[in-house]
């Protein structure tokens, strides 16, 4: 079964007056599993087609299913149940909350699971240690590097266990050492069964993927499947 | 629940610490706004508690018979002939009264008292012995005097707890000798502690003299009035009758007007309460126009706050959070400034109104500080409200992209 599965999606906007088509009729379908690479030129609507897949937009018209549920009728506290339960961002300036320690910045999608106290903590321990920072959760992100804030916003993406992983440009704040760290974790997070969309516009990083989809004025023009062999991904 | 609950409190206990300077300068607003409507509100009940007191001093079960009203809009002229009071209507309203319990004719004049190196001024009563039937307070050493103390024209005295002080200090008083006018007195009892009346003069130094022997030595004629104790579950057939006696021993024809008054503590109730709905009904509009303006700058520094935090709202929808959970953490953020300084207006008030409680009677009531613990959290969430509801409106896409 699909995970998601778009429909002749349109999303209009209005912009003085002037109809702008950002998704102009796309269907996609993603499985479990998959690691997909979106890509484009700005404008091409890459980001809004991602904004639909992670629930943090409605579409003008068409259908979305997530795991079988229409996303397109689903009111807020839904959606937000959604993003919640089942997506995990990663952006690209790792919008970590700059109070908040390492471990407390993972443990805020879990509070808005209502998770238990111990619970919480046991999770978002785990989920720092599975992308290295144990030694690091009481730090904030100021006292971090690049690197390892965005290892702690791929931390609270993972911490719910979620259906996708959703990372916008994660590494296009990072130098290309840390930027290879992270997708190093990006593609031992898929080795482990994890579903991931990747949106980029650089090749190389596109090149982790396993399926490359191309959008040109808000329309799919390519979609690429990439054969690897073993020996690339490790 | 309770885990966002808690977790909001949290968030708001950060961002409140964060900007120390502008939240302490917010909260001030609501500070001096509770810290008002507190101390205006304890200087209320303090008022009504010392009326109270000073009422029951006076006594809601007796009469005052004079020749003026207390309180009254009528011109002078109209009572400046009304003849005095005399003496013998004591007796005369005991013989036609039945409801008269006691009927004492009180005179009054300033005097000055010495004992030994001591002396001072004060004020002077002549009664007779039903007198203290009249009074609410008790003898609290030796004894009152007695009928015939009084028809004889005894040199004894009952002095107040302030002249006991003044005059003796540890020593016992009764049995004692002091001075009135140059004019021996012998003490043989002293009143209980009584306190300010009304919060104005006290009530504890002063003499009380046989009415025999004071108007013997200090006035014939002099003002006087009369007590008359009727009881507390008949007020009403008492008045009525007591009017009727004088009338009668006044000799007035149906159609006169009463020549004479007859005080009750209500007439000091009616004027209390005008006094208490002016100076607090204004007291309390005009401090709750300043707390008014406290919440108006919690609600413009919570706007300020969600501006600043946009993109953190942003982050928060997008991994999870509810319009109602980012509502329900920038409402607790509003409150909490608030919560605080309420607290510490409360804190004040109660450190102010124990050094005004020196000048003037004002006690803050746990209630109070509860209504106004009460008054702050409605205020955070009134002036909260706005700010939160637009920043649980932020769509998400913009709020991420927010710089």
């Amino acid at each position: 079964m699909a995970l998601i599965l778009l429909k002749n999606i349109y999303k209009i906007y209005n912009v003085g007056g002037e109809e702008v088509r950002a998704l102009d009729g796309v269907n996609l379908e993603i499985k479990d599993n998959e690691y997909l690479a979106i890509m484009g030129p700005s404008g091409s609507g890459k980001s809004t087609l991602m904004n639909m897949v992670g629930c943090l937009d409605t579409p003008t018209s068409g259908i979305y299913e997530f795991e079988g549920e229409m996303v397109q009728v689903m009111d807020d506290s839904q959606l937000a149940s959604i993003r919640n339960r089942k997506i995990g961002f990663v952006f690209q300036t790792f919008n970590l909350l700059p109070k908040a320690t390492a471990q407390h910045n993972v443990e805020i999608p879990l509070i808005y699971a209502n998770i238990r106290k111990d619970k919480r903590k046991e999770m978002a321990s785990e989920a720092l240690s599975s992308v290295g920072l144990s030694d690091r959760s009481h730090h904030r992100p100021n006292e971090l590097s690049g690197g390892q804030r965005q290892r702690v916003a791929i931390a609270r993406a993972l911490v719910n266990n979620p259906s996708i992983i959703l990372a916008d440009e994660p590494t296009g704040n990072l130098d290309s050492k840390s930027g290879e760290e992270i997708m190093k974790i990006l593609d031992d997070l898929h080795n482990r069964g994890n579903t991931i969309i990747l949106v980029t516009h650089e090749d190389d990083i596109a090149q982790h993927a396993n399926r490359i989809i191309r959008l040109l004025d808000g329309k799919i023009i390519e979609d690429l499947y990439i054969e690897k062999n073993d020996s690339f991904i490790c | 629940m309770i885990l966002l609950f808690v977790e909001n409190f949290k968030i708001s206990l950060s961002a409140v610490f964060a900007n120390k300077t502008r939240s302490i300068l917010t909260a001030l607003g609501i500070i001096i706004g509770i810290l008002s409507v507190t101390l205006m509100g304890t200087l209320i009940s303090g008022l009504d508690k010392s009326f109270e007191s000073s009422m029951s001093w006076l006594g809601k079960d007796i009469l005052y018979v004079s020749r003026y009203e207390w309180f009254s809009d009528m011109e002078w002229w109209e009572v400046r002939n009304r003849p005095r009071m005399l003496p013998e209507y004591v007796n005369k309203i005991k013989e036609k009264s039945q409801y008269a319990l006691a009927v004492a004719p009180v005179m009054q004049r300033g005097a000055s008292l010495s004992f030994e190196d001591k002396s001072t001024r004060t004020e002077i009563f002549g009664t007779n012995e039903e007198y203290m039937e009249t009074i609410s307070t008790n003898i609290a050493t030796g004894r009152f005097f007695t009928k015939n103390e009084d028809r004889s024209g005894s040199r004894v005295t009952v002095i107040g707890e302030g002249i006991r002080e003044a005059f003796f200090g540890d020593k016992d008083p009764v049995g004692k000798y002091i001075k009135i006018d140059d004019i021996k007195f012998r003490v043989i009892g002293v009143l209980e502690k009584q306190g300010k009346f009304l919060g104005l003069f006290s009530v504890d130094k002063q003499a009380i003299l046989p009415f025999g022997a004071y108007k013997r030595i200090f006035s014939k004629r002099g003002w006087m009035r009369l007590s008359v104790k009727v009881p507390d579950d008949k007020l009403e057939d008492g008045l009525d009758e007591i009017i009727s006696v004088m009338r009668h021993i006044r000799g007035l024809k149906p159609n006169e007007k009463n020549d004479f008054a007859i005080n009750q503590t209500k007439a000091f109730e009616k004027q209390y309460k005008a006094l208490k709905i002016a100076i607090g009904g204004t007291g309390i509009f005009i401090t709750l126009l300043s707390l008014v303006v406290g919440g108006i700058g919690i609600m413009n520094i919570m706007f300020v706050s969600v501006k600043e935090r946009t993109r953190e709202i942003g982050v928060r929808k997008a991994i999870g959070a509810t319009k109602g959970m980012i509502m329900g953490q920038f409402l607790m953020e509003a409150v909490t400034i608030c919560l605080f300084a309420g607290s510490v207006g409360i804190l004040l008030a109660y450190i102010f109104s124990f050094f005004i409680n020196k000048f003037f009677p004002s006690e803050l009531p746990i209630f109070l500080s509860l209504v106004a613990m009460f008054m702050s959290i409605v205020v955070g969430v009134i002036s909260g409200f706005i700010p939160s509801y637009r920043a649980s409106k932020l769509d998400p896409i913009d709020s991420l992209r927010y710089e």
